[in-house]
């Protein structure tokens, strides 16, 4: 007792766990390229579009292994802060994990060091998470993609991000999405972007809409995906006053315009 | 040299001589629940002094600022430890001053061969209701205790007992707004710093710390000093429930002219 009062004083939090002995290292087993002994769930499809306030995050709420679908009600689209939205698909273990992290990261820092983590040492720290999770990803087990979206409060504007399992960063100037469905709706984006013009001068409602309507695409496409027939996405926005929760009804309404 | 108890006993008194003395010219702090959440307020010059420990704790105290600052970041490890490794419900005020802190002060304060923590210490957990919102005092000998409603932590116990008689009037019944917490915050700052500083006022007792009386004190205060108040937020949809209170929202309390 009494080791808290011996600080850690740099504000970081994984240096914190570490030295305590908290910090869930990956084990680096020898690389075997056969089928992992562990069936774990995988989230499935989330999309982030740009509109006029910020970013919008919508995703399905399958959780699958292997062929089996999970559960119905997974939760892919998470606050890390009151200006950050993660989106994650792939390993939905590791990724909760990764998640929870992150949350206590940016918190640890911004109350340890009295102000907030820029957002450039954020996307940093989903990066350095991504990489340390590397030596599981490369055995087939744990392989997590997060697509990260900011409400840049210097910039004035919602940005996009987007990973690979390295932990590379690329900023996306109007849309990403992450997840098995994703790959089969790619096409899709570009096509609403020439035909329909810029998501980021969409408003909430359009939006909205055309993150529905891919989202049903993606589920007729891949089978892993739910879609919004079953179960109602997930849908959160992230703007200049902070997270906003778009509300069940708002989906269902939308859910019912989209079928007439 | 043999080292007796009596040496014990005798380097004790010198200890709690030498941290009272310096305590008692320390800025109070007022703690109160509201029906909104929990309050901090105090009176400072340049330093801050109220901070966020984790989603539903904050933290003010007076003695020495790096004192403060190593039990500050002391409880913001722990939490931020226990938070994610179990759950952020694990983190309690109970858990963090009685296991985590409290124990290393008091250590600190029995070793004679090092210097002892100079601080009065104030925490407080926000709960879903202000029945359930509870505070903690830790003293300088690693001593704590818990409460209800309101708590306070100033330069002797007595000016103590004057603001916790500010904060919890006899007419009080439920939990105030948050206006009326910061009313009675602000004029238990004064009652308490008032009590250190007059002597006369114990001869005069509690009666003489008229309206009147605590209104020029504070005029007076609020030439080199500025009120700094935080509150957790029980009702917000954000993230961080921790928020400094702004000029404008303090300002309809304090005393006219």
């Amino acid at each position: 007792m009494g080791e808290y009062l011996s600080a850690n004083r740099s504000g970081d939090f994984m240096a914190l766990l570490r030295a305590r002995g908290l910090w869930r290292e990956p084990e680096a087993f020898a690389v075997r390229p056969s089928q992992p002994a562990v069936q774990e769930a995988h989230g499935t499809t989330v999309i982030a579009l740009k509109y006029r306030e910020g970013v919008l995050n919508v995703g399905d709420r399958r959780a699958t292994a292997a062929n089996a679908i999970m559960y119905d009600r997974a939760e892919k689209i998470l606050p890390l802060d009151d200006y950050t939205l993660i989106a994650i698909a792939g390993s939905y273990a590791r990724a909760m994990e990764i998640v929870r992290y992150l949350q206590h990261s940016f918190k640890y820092y911004a109350r340890t060091q009295l102000q907030e983590m820029s957002l450039e040492g954020k996307l940093a720290e989903v990066s350095r998470a991504l990489a340390g999770n590397l030596s599981m990803a490369l055995q087939g087990i744990g392989l997590f993609i997060p697509v990260v979206s900011a409400y840049d409060l210097e910039r004035g504007e919602g940005r996009i991000f987007f990973y690979d399992g390295m932990g590379a960063r690329f900023e996306s100037v109007e849309f990403g999405a992450a997840g098995s469905g994703s790959e089969r709706i790619r096409g899709v984006f570009d096509y609403i972007l020439k035909t329909k013009g810029a998501f980021h001068e969409m408003t909430l409602e359009e939006a909205l809409r055309e993150c529905l309507l891919l989202l049903d695409i993606a589920a007729d496409l891949d089978s892993a995906t739910a879609g919004i027939e079953k179960v109602l996405p997930i849908a959160r926005a992230v703007t200049a006053e902070g997270i906003l929760d778009i509300p069940e009804e708002q989906l269902a309404q939308m859910k019912e315009s989209l079928r007439r | 040299m043999v080292y007796t108890p009596y040496d014990f006993n005798e380097s004790v008194r010198h200890r709690t001589e030498y941290i009272e003395e310096r305590l008692r010219d320390g800025s109070p702090v007022a703690g109160i629940s509201y029906d909104g959440g929990v309050l901090l307020l105090t009176l400072r010059r340049t330093q801050r002094k109220i901070f966020e420990i984790y989603d539903r704790l904050m933290f003010a105290g007076l003695g020495n600022q790096s004192d403060l600052e190593i039990i500050r970041v002391g409880a913001i490890d722990f939490a931020h430890q226990e938070g994610y490794a179990r759950s952020p419900d694990d983190v309690t005020i109970q858990r963090v001053v009685g296991f985590a802190i409290s124990p290393g002060i008091k250590r600190a304060f029995g070793d004679v061969l090092n210097a002892p923590f100079v601080v009065r210490a104030l925490f407080a957990e926000m709960g879903k209701t202000p029945e359930e919102d509870l505070f903690y005092t830790l003293n300088y000998d690693g001593e704590f205790v818990s409460l209800n409603w309101a708590a306070a932590v100033a330069g002797t116990p007595e000016a103590e007992e004057q603001m916790i008689r500010q904060l919890v009037p006899e007419n009080a019944e439920s939990a105030p707004d948050l206006q009326t917490a910061l009313h009675r915050a602000l004029r238990a700052w004064a009652a308490g710093r008032l009590w250190v500083i007059d002597a006369h006022l114990e001869e005069e007792g509690t009666e003489s710390l008229s309206e009147e009386r605590i209104a020029s004190f504070l005029r007076e205060q609020l030439q080199d000093l500025q009120v700094e108040a935080a509150i957790l937020d029980r009702f917000t949809k954000r993230e961080r429930k921790f928020r400094l209170l702004k000029e404008e929202e303090i300002r309809p309390v304090l005393p006219e002219g």
